[in-house]
């Protein structure tokens, strides 16, 4: 058990406050069981997923300067629950830790701007760190393990990362990029079975979505058909973009790729919490695209 | 120390096999010290590309664990710290991706070959018809090709790009790294005509699905992924939103930002897909997406924007109107 309390300020991101709702509720379910206390940043903003970046570096790392002082103010650690905020907010967080020793100019640049706007300067004082990785490293596998009151026994769960998650920053502390673990180890932990297939360090294919759909489904149904075949019975995800390429859009896919597929797709905070003894609804298990009565099912709900 | 070697061998158009090799090896060798052993002392068959044995050539690429990198720049000791779990180290070695194999590691580069040459990787010749003199350029602006410049031409990035394995027309990033270079090149006198090709489609830069993997495994330190942002990025300079659905995607996105702080994806899907409602078919396409995402209570009822919406609108807009000005005043 835990002797001390952990606290994050909680960046909810765009997804789950949107398409993905599930995804919030079961981040505040799963956080709640565990006793770990959320002060949400409801003054923060999207992080661009990437996209900021494009129009400029500046941008990027103005914008999210903002967000990461937004928990700095609070003396706490910024979690994230996605892994494209992930990967953004926390190579911006690199990046001007790197800058306040080898480039001044260019934060003093950045506090510039948002101390114009009456935001709190960036003072590079905190961390940014993924719910995944907040669970493996500062709560600790064999604290989940004590409070597993349901065993998700003979659930073969793959892993499906997401690409910012792993490569997003410079150095991720807690995997090796090419030879993750962290999901796995929480599967373990809570009594499934983890499936390795290639896929699950791949891109779903999310970016292209928009515009070119084709490309992007025969990415993602790839990926579906490869975790089928190597047994899973559902994927499990840390970012809630990879899940609407592989849950929302998986009638399109299937209609690109020409095959049936029907794979639930979870959100890594619900298996968790599955296995913790919260309720599939409270869990927002029946707000899927793909059903996700066949897992529940097996898990005898 | 004893390690085995799995290496996955393949004669042209024949399903691919495993076979191992055990060596005796330091764990200072290199994976291409380790198959040159094995060439030299066990199996004369085995076909691999090499040469300089340094770095600097780009032969030897090939995937090493899983992950494509060059045989002469990895050593045993810490590919096996990092990736073996066995009693007796086990090192997998397999061709690369995304190109057909002709014989064991050695693939067929033509298509990166004809990619390559498909972005106009020279600098312009117009430029250079001014035959009394060298083309000075300062220190500063060679500076800005120092990055790609280092580019080995070793296949590794198109080997792991996830784009490749979906798309026949995308270029690649080793292609896309070198048009950046072209790009950023202060003698060539094509920029408008190169940003105008390299936009096309997604045969260019709007191919590229942000994996990073071609960041990940390049062991130049090019970030070809890096180099096709900063191309988007002077693209998105000299375009709006009507131009293309690709372009209208990162519009569309900083707009919303600048509205409600988060994302209002309903809004997001209609002005990218539908362009506001003048794109029919695209708005046609959203209606089943549409009705099962509400259907399966997906769709949110309302937006609720940042509390801190206003804040981040003008912190926008100043980064905006500062970047405007400085391209102006570079121009």
């Amino acid at each position: 058990m835990r002797s001390s309390t952990l606290k994050y300020a909680y960046f909810p991101g765009c997804v789950a406050q949107g398409a993905c709702r599930e995804l919030d509720q079961s981040t505040k379910a799963l956080t709640k069981i565990l006793g770990i206390e959320l002060v949400e940043l409801k003054k923060a903003s999207c992080c661009g997923s990437g996209t900021f970046k494009e129009d400029s570096q500046l941008l990027e790392d103005t914008v999210n300067a903002r967000n990461i002082a937004l928990a700095e103010q609070l003396n706490l650690p910024l979690l994230t629950h996605c892994s494209t905020c992930q990967g953004v907010i926390g190579h911006v967080d690199e990046r001007l830790k790197d800058a306040q020793i080898n480039d001044r100019a260019y934060l003093d640049q950045v506090n510039g701007f948002l101390k114009k706007e009456g935001c709190s300067p960036y003072q590079g004082s905190t961390d940014v760190k993924h719910l995944l990785w907040a669970l493996v490293a500062d709560y600790g596998l064999e604290a989940i393990a004590d409070r597993v009151t349901r065993k998700l026994s003979n659930l073969n769960c793959a892993a499906f990362y997401g690409c910012y998650l792993l490569r997003g920053q410079d150095h991720i502390r807690y995997d090796d990029p090419f030879k993750p673990e962290s999901m796995e180890n929480v599967f373990r932990t809570v009594g499934a079975t983890p499936i390795y297939y290639r896929g699950r360090t791949q891109c779903c294919g999310w970016p292209l979505s928009s515009y070119a759909t084709d490309q992007s489904f025969k990415m993602a149904g790839a990926h579906i058909q490869e975790a089928i075949a190597a047994g899973a019975d559902c994927i499990v995800t840390p970012c809630p973009l990879c899940h609407l390429n592989l849950d929302s859009r998986q009638p399109e896919v299937e209609k690109v790729i020409g095959q049936k597929l029907g794979l639930p797709v979870l959100h890594l905070p619900q298996l968790v919490a599955l296995a913790l003894g919260v309720s599939p609804s409270e869990l927002g298990l029946d707000r899927h695209i793909v059903s996700t009565r066949s897992v529940l099912e097996k898990l005898g709900f | 120390m004893q390690v085995v070697f799995k290496i996955v061998r393949q004669n042209q158009d024949s399903s691919p096999r495993v076979e191992s090799y055990t060596l005796d090896v330091e764990s200072s060798n290199t994976i291409l010290d380790c198959l040159n052993q094995i060439k030299w002392e066990q199996d004369g068959t085995l076909a691999f590309r090499k040469n300089c044995r340094n770095t600097i050539c780009g032969s030897c690429s090939m995937r090493i664990n899983g992950r494509s990198t060059l045989a002469c720049k990895e050593n045993v000791g810490s590919e096996v710290a990092r990736f073996s779990t066995t009693e007796i180290p086990e090192i997998t070695i397999a061709p690369m991706g995304n190109m057909p194999v002709i014989k064991d590691l050695v693939v067929d580069m033509q298509s990166f070959w004809a990619n390559l040459k498909a972005v106009d990787p020279y600098v312009s010749t117009a430029a250079r018809q001014i035959p009394e003199r060298e083309f000075l350029q300062t220190p500063e602006e060679r500076s800005k090709l120092d990055q790609t410049g280092n580019c080995i031409m070793c296949g590794a990035c198109y080997s792991e790009c996830n784009a490749r394995e979906v798309n026949p027309g995308f270029v690649g990033p080793h292609a896309l790294a070198k048009a950046y270079r072209m790009v950023a090149d202060s003698r060539d006198d094509q920029t408008e005509a190169r940003l105008d090709h390299y936009n096309q489609g997604t045969d260019g830069v709007w191919g590229c699905t942000r994996c990073y993997l071609c960041n990940s495994v390049c062991p130049m330190e090019v970030a070809p992924m890096d180099q096709i942002g900063k191309i988007k990025s002077e693209i998105l300079a000299r375009t709006d939103g009507q131009t293309s659905r690709s372009i209208r995607h990162r519009k569309v996105l900083i707009d919303l930002v600048k509205q409600g702080g988060w994302i209002d994806e309903r809004q997001f899907g209609l002005q990218v897909v539908g362009n506001s409602l003048k794109d029919l078919k695209g708005l046609m396409s959203l209606v089943p997406l549409g009705l099962r995402m509400l259907g399966h209570g997906k769709l949110p009822a309302k937006f609720e924007p940042s509390e801190g919406a206003k804040q981040v609108r003008s912190l926008i807009e100043s980064v905006q109107k500062f970047k405007a000005e400085s391209n102006h005043s570079q121009s």
